[in-house]
């Protein structure tokens, strides 16, 4: 028992000491706690190998010791998984949404919920003016009933104002997830594409156009070896329609920060 | 006036159903299912099942990889534990069989009600695979499977070459129902594309054999073959572990601690491999589509990884573990040394592998000129030094490095659940960000595969030396081995959720979506507590297979106390 003492003394020493060293080099506390956590660990992993040797256990003592250790195991699992961070998945809900929501409405399943939809908004505009006809009695002139042509659902924005094109934009750029290799506006990867802050300077909207459906039209500059692999996917004219793809070509190519190195674009093709 | 209003709903209804009644539109598309499974929701359904059937059948087309080895080592070395270990592990097999055949039946079923015109579709993509190739090899190994276990009391003294060739041919069934079953698997997360060309029309012109050699289906494959082989090997330690623990006799107690020790290596084995075909497989997918790569690493599949890590550390800390243990059964063993070469390589190998990796990252070669001398210099030079240390310090020595290397592996850009909201308080500060670099998690997996081969080494160094006292080992030993094939089995469920969440929101990634409300990523949460059920379904069915299938009352051959085993190879 003095043995396990020691070797936990020595496993919080540790732990305190890299925690502390970390703590003074302005690590986040996540990871100063791992570090204690480890050595922890570390210092049970000691403890166990200098434990004494254990006494052989059968039968019904064996089944008991088992059991428990499976219920122990158990608790790990699904406890240290949900102790880690965890993500809301309603953020990727509404994304996935937003890129299915043309697919789904084109689906057949899709058109069947507009079309009760539709059938429902046209029975409570019937219902509303049944009421209305209550209110006022029969023999007066009845006001026209707006219709909804699309039922509870707004009409899509057609993107024709230069405020919807550029929202449109941004939103692409975020449903497209173009910010997990390009740095823009201080957010986003750096290290696979380049920062992109002036590329409005650079590039026309109609080649931020055709980089977008073809990557391999354009090079940045020191991005050889990204070039040559093809990192940049071109799946993008296959997922975005030639509206979305305008729409996030002119957002992009309204950053003209010329403080920021956007590399020089050459072209290929 | 509500006659008249409801009718026109009516109305409405009937054109929608005579539309699609006339309609063969809905036949023809994703997203449309005609029950909704309760509690679970479809998708978990699919999950569940799916990842049962990938359990059972990753036990037996890996254990009779193992299974043949052992009866070829058993006939050759004249020694019956290595064929009774075949035997009993054939005889779960053959129990387990069955499971997988009817989980598989199971999961087509379960396909077919959640996503019924997806799942048809998809087969007539493949319906070579799935009517003709994939029946028949099933067939083929079901008659194998069932005349290797028949014919072993049979077949046995002269004609046990024959029975040993019979168990190749069966495995080479496996391996091939492996490969082609790789083929769709691999096919809904990678399909074929070509630059230029949607992936629609590629596919319209894609012959079979473009669509199952994708560019995941052979590092797929290669990763799934050493991690049957590892976890075919941990089920039968956990096997063994029951059993030794329902032993009566000394000599039962003897054997099954003996059983365990080879599965267990055999298991060490597979998964020595498993890091570096795991890494293959994730830069095959990183390079068919870069976005692959943020998902797993930054994004919402970045904490997945995390609990990877941490499973997998906990999975080479008990391996090491049990070698201890196995040491300190030795008689003897106390005497054994090796050179000082050993701990200062060790404590060495992980800040010299990490500068290595960060100067000449894969597949720069250079790396391998500091890091082959250094590894093997132990080895080739340690008899040059006369200056020594005991096996328990280079042991002691190696764990602290283990523990080190797990802190790195471990380490994360930050702990946030997605980096895209990473705030800037949240990640390393710079000087400290490379330990969440991949040449850092590379040199921490080598530094953790060097240890235990050094532990291996010096476990063989102390056989040759001491005596073996079977049946001996400390009882903490089977509760290593059963925490080792909990684990394993976890980790399989952990990264067979991972690489199906990596379609998102498709049935088959870029070619056809899933139109479902479930076609989002699972929280971690939620997926470790389906995952730890699976497992613990898994492991129940297991046991009480061998328990079945196995009962200590054939008495092996008695073997004396105090033989050094494994026998020196003449």
């Amino acid at each position: 028992m003095w043995n396990l003492f020691k070797k936990l003394a020595v496993g919080l020493v540790v732990g305190g000491g890299l925690a502390a060293i970390a703590n003074s080099q302005e690590v986040p506390v996540s990871f100063q706690l791992l570090f204690f956590v480890i050595s922890v660990i570390g210092a049970g992993i000691f403890a166990l190998l200098d434990a004494k040797t254990m006494n052989v256990m059968s039968g019904g003592m064996s089944f008991i010791t088992v059991t428990v250790f499976w219920v122990f195991l158990i608790s790990v699992c699904v406890a240290g998984a949900s102790f880690l961070p965890q993500f809301d998945p309603e953020d990727e809900k509404a994304k996935i949404g937003k890129l299915l929501d043309k697919e789904r409405k084109q689906s057949a399943q899709g058109k069947t919920e507009e079309l009760i939809a539709r059938a429902k908004a046209l029975d409570a505009q019937v219902k509303a003016l049944e009421d209305r006809l209550k209110g006022i009695g029969g023999g007066q002139a009845v006001a026209a009933v707006q219709v909804s042509p699309s039922g509870e659902k707004p009409a899509p924005a057609g993107g024709g104002a230069s405020g919807d094109i550029m929202k449109i934009g941004e939103e692409q750029w975020q449903l497209q997830e173009c910010y997990n290799c390009h740095k823009l506006r201080g957010e986003g990867g750096k290290k696979r594409g380049p920062e992109l802050d002036n590329i409005g300077t650079l590039l026309t909207i109609e080649e931020i156009q055709q980089k977008i459906a073809d990557p391999k039209s354009f090079m940045a500059e020191g991005y050889d070896k990204e070039w040559q692999k093809g990192i940049m996917p071109d799946k993008f004219k296959d997922l975005m329609d030639p509206k979305e793809m305008l729409a996030l070509a002119t957002w992009l190519g309204s950053f003209k920060n010329t403080a920021i190195n956007t590399p020089k674009p050459i072209k290929k093709k | 006036m509500k006659t008249h209003s409801s009718s026109l709903l009516t109305l409405a209804l009937l054109a929608l159903l005579c539309g699609l009644g006339v309609s063969d539109v809905c036949a023809q598309e994703a997203g449309t299912s005609s029950v909704d499974f309760p509690y679970t929701g479809n998708r978990t359904a699919v999950w569940i099942v799916a990842q049962l059937h990938i359990l059972f059948a990753a036990f037996i087309l890996g254990a009779p990889i193992f299974v043949v080895i052992s009866e070829w080592l058993g006939y050759r070395k004249q020694d019956p534990r290595y064929d009774r270990l075949a035997k009993e592990v054939t005889k779960v097999t053959v129990i387990l069989f069955s499971m997988t055949a009817v989980t598989g039946g199971l999961f087509i079923f379960v396909l077919l009600a959640a996503y019924p015109q997806f799942t048809t579709s998809f087969i007539n993509q493949f319906y070579v695979v799935f009517a003709i190739l994939y029946p028949a090899l099933f067939i083929a190994e079901t008659i194998l499977m069932y005349a290797y276990l028949y014919t072993w009391d049979i077949w046995k003294g002269e004609k046990k070459g024959r029975h040993i060739a019979l168990g190749v041919l069966l495995n080479l069934v496996c391996l091939l129902i492996l490969f082609v079953i790789n083929g769709p698997t691999s096919f809904m997360n990678t399909p074929p594309k070509a630059e230029g060309v949607s992936p629609q029309d590629f596919i319209a012109a894609a012959t079979l054999w473009d669509k199952i050699a994708n560019q995941s289906w052979f590092p797929l494959s290669l990763h799934r073959i050493d991690g049957n082989v590892a976890f075919g090997g941990f089920i039968a330690g956990m096997i063994a572990a029951y059993m030794y623990m329902a032993a009566k006799t000394k000599e039962e107690r003897a054997y099954y601690d003996w059983m365990g020790f080879v599965a267990i290596w055999i298991a060490v084995g597979g998964s020595l491999l498993q890091p570096f075909t795991g890494l293959l497989l994730a830069y095959e997918m990183c390079d068919y589509d870069f976005s692959f790569c943020p998902y797993m690493m930054a994004d919402q599949l970045s904490m997945f990884f995390e609990m990877q890590g941490i499973m997998i550390g906990l999975l080479f800390l008990g391996i090491n573990y049990y070698s201890w243990l196995s040491v300190k059964r030795i008689e003897g063993a106390d005497n054994v040394r090796m050179s000082i070469l050993t701990p200062i390589v060790l404590i060495a190998l992980l800040p010299v592998t990490m500068w290595v990796m960060n100067s000449w990252w894969i597949p720069d070669p250079m790396s391998l000129a500091f890091l082959l001398p250094l590894t093997l210099s132990p080895f080739l030079l340690g008899r040059f030094i006369p200056v020594t240390v005991s096996a328990r310090t280079v042991i002691k020595i190696g764990f602290i490095v283990m523990l080190i290397s797990d802190a790195v592996w471990l380490t994360p850009a930050g702990f946030v659940a997605t980096g895209t909201d990473m705030p800037d308080e949240m990640k390393l500060p710079e000087g400290w960000d490379y330990l969440s670099s991949m040449p850092a998690k590379l040199s921490a997996i080598l530094t953790l595969v060097f240890v235990t081969i050094v532990n291996f080494v010096l476990y063989n160094r102390a056989i040759k030396q001491g005596t073996i006292l079977w049946g001996k080992i400390d009882f903490a030993a089977q509760f290593v081995l059963i925490f080792l094939a909990f684990t394993s089995t976890w980790i399989m469920g952990l990264m067979g959720a991972v690489r199906s969440l990596l379609k998102k929101y498709f049935h088959t990634y870029s070619l056809v979506s899933d139109l479902s409300a479930e076609s989002f990523t699972p929280t971690l949460s939620y997926s470790a507590g389906w995952i730890t059920a699976i497992t613990v379904f898994f492991i129940a069915v297991v046991t009480v297979a061998a328990l079945i299938a196995i009962r200590p009352s054939v008495a092996p051959a008695k073997e004396p106390e105090g033989n050094p085993v494994p026998v020196p190879v003449k």
